[in-house]
């Protein structure tokens, strides 16, 4: 018992010496389901908060847990008991008991990710995932009557396959049909939903079928059902388009793009606006396309198999969401639209 | 819509449900009920991957998904014919068991959380020639037609003549209709049931490789999604008679496949999606009902 004391102390101190050396306590990132080593959420994050702190010298460490639902609020506590400034969890579960922590830990700068929380020492982070769907649907739509392509038919068809009915997913789902039929208003958009976000046999029995119905796209909003959709494209010879990271490489040549979320560039902002005491506590922060927080990938492996005045038109509109004369829907804001029950 | 389509999908689904369940029925015939047909379709799905990537031939990786679920299934069994294990605990503790361990040999050799991919996967051939597809109603069907769902549907065409007829299947019935019977006669009942438990992984293993290989190619830990237990259930509505059996397997089958179309034309999903479970409830509540009819009269 004394030595843990001790330790803790010594820990304490250590702490407080990089606090004077950085003006500020160090930052700790919590790790959410998955674990570091996903190649997806968490690995992104990660890579923008040590980023975030070679820049601001700020120390800080990531915190993982094999129980991170369940022993979430435990972590949370934790975390601010030791001696941590600014906490940001990339759990979605952790929401509703880091709204309660928050009011107890009040000096402690609290960071949650895709939900809204009150408290003045809570920042919410959220993405723009409508705007870049709305981007993945204007260039599907356009790729999709463009006979010249290789694996493309002549009908105005596309699909997306979303993990639940859920406003979080069709928040993408309405994006991209609001992008579609910009630029073709006759077009047909088949949803359909997997109620499942880790069945790949089934995400690629679906886009099978949609395949079947005449969709030469499928846009993919269903996280590990989604590897079935893409290697379904790939079996196939159609395209998947991809969601949260790059993806295109998993199947090359057959995922069109990837509607990419920048939670690195989110967590990077976050450390940076912490150490310079600009912290947005109480603040939504928004990362749509204006702040780089969405994106479509590099489509490395297609870019030369489509012709460039769509990237071009995708780039011109992108110009124009930012610029605010194109107004994307936003379901987990706005409910629902006509054009979708 | 297209109806060949739907066909053609409904019987590929059919398939991992259906080995499993033949599987199943065989270690049910001996007196155990295996609920962890599910991890052992995980391993070989696993086990697939791993070995088609290396090797290049569906036939050894198959082989090895089959001996793989055989050998957990064979220790499995030692767990209950020998160690006294509870045999619905030790299902359950494997499920768990094999979920982990497949998840820590993910990420501590292959460095990745839930998928496994992996080069040069190859996949199951099609038997037939493609030009079969134009052939009207079965067509895409008779396309897309892989071995393992041949096997599976030879088996079930089989195992009522093994299970009636070969003293093999006497045996396996003896130990599980009278088990001191078949002691009294000098059958060694608990090797039987360690052998149809074997039997019963080696089935899963193939019903895991099936998933992993007909189409995807790759490795993901919610592969099964629950079709161990389907498969489960299907024997159970089927009464462990194989042909029953496999009409359950088919509904279900049939069903997966068409709550994939049935939304494309406008059902509300939550909906669809619960009709497979449903049907399990009503196919079990009907089986008990006939039971205790039967029971009475």
């Amino acid at each position: 018992m004394k030595a843990m004391k001790l330790l803790s102390k010594s820990t304490i101190a250590l702490c407080a010496a990089t606090a004077v050396l950085a003006d500020e306590r160090p930052a700790a990132l919590i790790i959410a389901q998955g674990g570091l080593g996903d190649a997806s959420w968490n690995d992104t994050a990660y890579a923008g908060f040590q980023s975030g702190l070679e820049k601001t010298g700020i120390t800080g460490r990531p915190i993982e847990s094999p129980d991170v639902v369940a022993q979430g609020e435990e972590i949370m506590r934790r975390a601010a008991d030791g001696g941590f400034g600014l906490v940001i969890s990339l759990e979605w579960i952790h929401g509703e008991p880091m709204e309660a922590l928050a009011k107890d830990y009040s000096d402690t700068s609290w960071v949650i990710m895709n939900q809204t929380r009150e408290g003045d020492n809570v920042a919410s982070v959220v993405f723009g995932e409508h705007e870049g769907s709305y981007l993945a649907g204007a260039l599907a739509a356009q790729v999709t009557t463009d006979t010249s392509i290789r694996g493309i038919n002549e009908e105005a068809v596309v699909g997306v396959i979303g993990g639940f009915k859920a406003p979080g997913i069709d928040k993408f789902i309405v994006g991209f049909i609001q992008g579609a039929e910009a630029i073709n208003p006759d077009i047909e958009v088949i949803v359909a939903y997997a109620d499942s976000f880790g069945d790949p046999a089934k995400g690629a029995q679906m886009a099978n079928a949609m395949f079947d119905d005449g969709a030469d796209i499928v846009y993919q909003v269903a996280g590990g059902t989604g590897i079935g959709i893409i290697e379904a494209a790939k079996a196939r010879g159609h395209y998947a388009i991809g969601v949260d990271n790059d993806q295109d490489g998993l199947a090359p040549g057959n995922v069109l793009t990837s509607m990419v979320k920048r939670v690195d560039v989110a967590v990077d902002q976050i450390v940076t606006n912490y150490a310079a005491d600009t912290f947005p506590g109480g603040e939504v922060m928004n990362f749509g396309l204006a702040e780089n927080g969405v994106a479509l990938s590099p489509m490395t492996h297609t870019r030369d198999i489509i012709p460039a005045s769509y990237v071009e038109k995708v780039e011109a509109m992108k110009a124009q969401i930012i610029a605010g004369d194109i107004d994307v829907w936003d379901v987990s804001n706005e409910g629902y639209p006509d054009f979708f029950k | 819509m297209q109806f060949e389509h739907l066909i053609a999908s409904a019987i590929m689904l059919t398939t991992p449900i259906l080995l499993a369940a033949m599987g199943g029925l065989i270690n049910r015939r001996a007196g155990i009920v295996n609920i962890g047909l599910e991890a052992k379709m995980l391993a070989g799905a696993f086990v697939a991957v791993i070995v088609s990537s290396a090797t290049g031939s569906w036939i050894i990786a198959s082989l090895a998904a089959a001996l793989a679920g055989a050998a957990i299934g064979w220790l499995f069994s030692l767990s209950i014919t020998r160690a006294g294990a509870n045999m619905i605990v030790a299902g359950l503790g494997l499920n768990i068991l094999v979920a982990g361990v497949l998840g820590f040999i993910l990420s501590w050799v292959y460095r990745s959380s839930g998928t496994l991919r992996l080069p040069d996967v190859a996949l199951l051939p099609k038997i037939l020639p493609s030009g079969l597809e134009f052939v009207p109603l079965v067509g895409p069907a008779l396309a897309m037609l892989d071995p393992l769902t041949l096997l599976a549907w030879m088996t079930t065409g089989a195992l009522p003549f093994v299970l009636a007829s070969t003293r093999i299947g006497l045996w396996i019935r003896a130990t599980g209709n009278a088990s001191e019977m078949a002691r009294s006669v000098g059958l060694q009942h608990l090797t039987i049931q360690d052998f149809t438990t074997a039997c019963a992984g080696f089935f899963s293993g193939l019903a895991g490789a099936h998933l992993a290989l007909v189409s995807l190619g790759l490795f993901n830990e919610g592969l099964t999604s629950g079709r161990g237990f389907i498969a489960l259930a299907a024997f159970y509505f089927g009464r462990d008679r194989p042909i029953t059996t496999a009409f359950a397997c088919m509904l279900f089958g049939a069903l997966e496949a068409a709550q994939i179309r049935l939304q494309l034309e406008g059902l509300p999903p939550k909906l669809i999606g619960t009709l497979p479970y449903v049907m399990v409830l009503i196919a079990l509540v009907v089986v008990s009902i006939q039971a205790q009819r039967k029971s009475s009269t």
